[in-house]
């Protein structure tokens, strides 16, 4: 292809401002020497002008008020469904380091008095069913309150 | 491809991470003419822009979490309203996404009694709005490639992004818009006012 059809093609981009540097220089050298193309550009820089003067079409103040509203209400319910999120987590964390924790430790820490009461090793079950039964117990509760909130929440929105 | 984000977008964008309603506010007030320009460009009706630009937000707000900081947010946030065009173009025009719009008509009778200065001024401002005019009659590749360039300043490298498509073809896309838009406006007896 001929220099001056090569860049010819390239004008556009030129005017776009598009063309890599090696490009530009190609585009600048024949333009020295070519006063149609020279001309051929001038046209599609005038057309390329245009367009960036394009008035610029405004959203109303109703639009971006409504716009942040809602954001602020989404954000709102998204920042309460993490938090409720969490405190769901939390709350089965809770229940299951009673169950796996909780009797060990009671046995470490009563270990005088299930002797005075007599509560053998045998007894163990008993104690550990209640300690689980603590735990999800704990959870449930929790998972009703966050359950009730969120109603009344929905319902006020 | 990795960009150079402004430090201030940075912050906006990881705190919108967060959840901070002030990071969605500085973003809002932003982007929000720029945004709002693209979209009308896009659909060409300003009830659908508006509807597409609530959605685009709250959009953003749910997908923040997968936005890589690394990227461009102006890129992202472009795609997303991209997204949302193209499925409304797709779902309620199905025929006629290259369809062109009637023209809006010359305001030759505000040319009357005009001073030169502010005759100037109608001219320009004519001259605009037939190219506006000329500009949405375009295909909707083809709009959106020259808005994206001209209007939002981008670089190709940030609306192969948007776009979705390599270099190549956007390069390909640009001048093919500019070469159509010069024709429409030639058909339409108004090249000449483009010419220098």
């Amino acid at each position: 292809m001929k220099e001056h059809d090569k860049v010819r093609e390239l004008l556009t981009l030129s005017a776009a401002g598009t063309l890599d540097s090696s490009e530009q220089q190609m585009v600048e050298r024949h333009l020295a020497e070519c006063a149609e193309c020279a001309r051929e550009l001038e046209g599609w820089n005038a057309l390329a002008g245009g367009l960036r003067r394009l008035p610029t079409p405004r959203p109303s103040a109703a639009l971006v008020e409504r716009t942040r509203t809602l954001m602020v209400k989404h954000l709102a319910a998204e920042a309460e469904r993490r938090w409720d999120l969490g405190l769901l987590v939390f709350a089965v964390l809770f229940a299951w380091t009673l169950t796996l924790a909780g009797w060990p430790i009671a046995r470490l820490l009563t270990s005088g008095a299930a002797a005075w009461l007599d509560m053998s090793f045998r007894q163990a079950w008993l104690g550990y069913a209640a300690y689980t039964a603590v735990g999800w117990v704990s959870a449930g509760v929790a998972a009703v309150i966050l359950g009730l909130r969120h109603r009344t929440s929905r319902r006020m929105a | 491809m990795m960009w150079e984000v402004p430090v201030g977008l940075e912050n906006e964008a990881a705190r919108l991470r967060r959840g901070d309603p002030a990071a969605f506010e500085a973003l809002l007030e932003r982007y929000q003419n720029r945004l709002y320009r693209y979209l009308l460009r896009m659909v060409r009706e300003p009830a659908t822009a508006e509807d597409l630009f609530q959605q685009t937000w709250l959009r953003v707000a749910e997908k923040i979490r997968s936005y890589n900081p690394q990227r461009s947010f102006e890129a992202w946030l472009f795609s997303v309203a991209r997204n949302l065009a193209i499925d409304h173009l797709r779902r309620y025009k199905p025929e006629s996404l290259d369809e062109p719009l009637a023209t809006g008509e010359t305001r030759a009778d505000q040319l009357v009694g005009a001073g030169p200065t502010a005759l100037e001024g109608v001219i320009v401002r004519e001259r605009s709005s037939r190219l506006a005019a000329t500009l949405g009659e375009l295909p909707v590749i083809y709009r959106e490639v020259l808005s994206l360039r001209f209007e939002e300043e981008m670089k190709l490298e940030e609306i192969a992004e948007v776009l979705g498509t390599p270099l190549s073809t956007v390069k390909t896309r640009l001048r093919r818009s500019l070469e159509q838009l010069r024709r429409r406006l030639e058909a339409r007896g108004s090249a000449s006012e483009w010419q220098v």
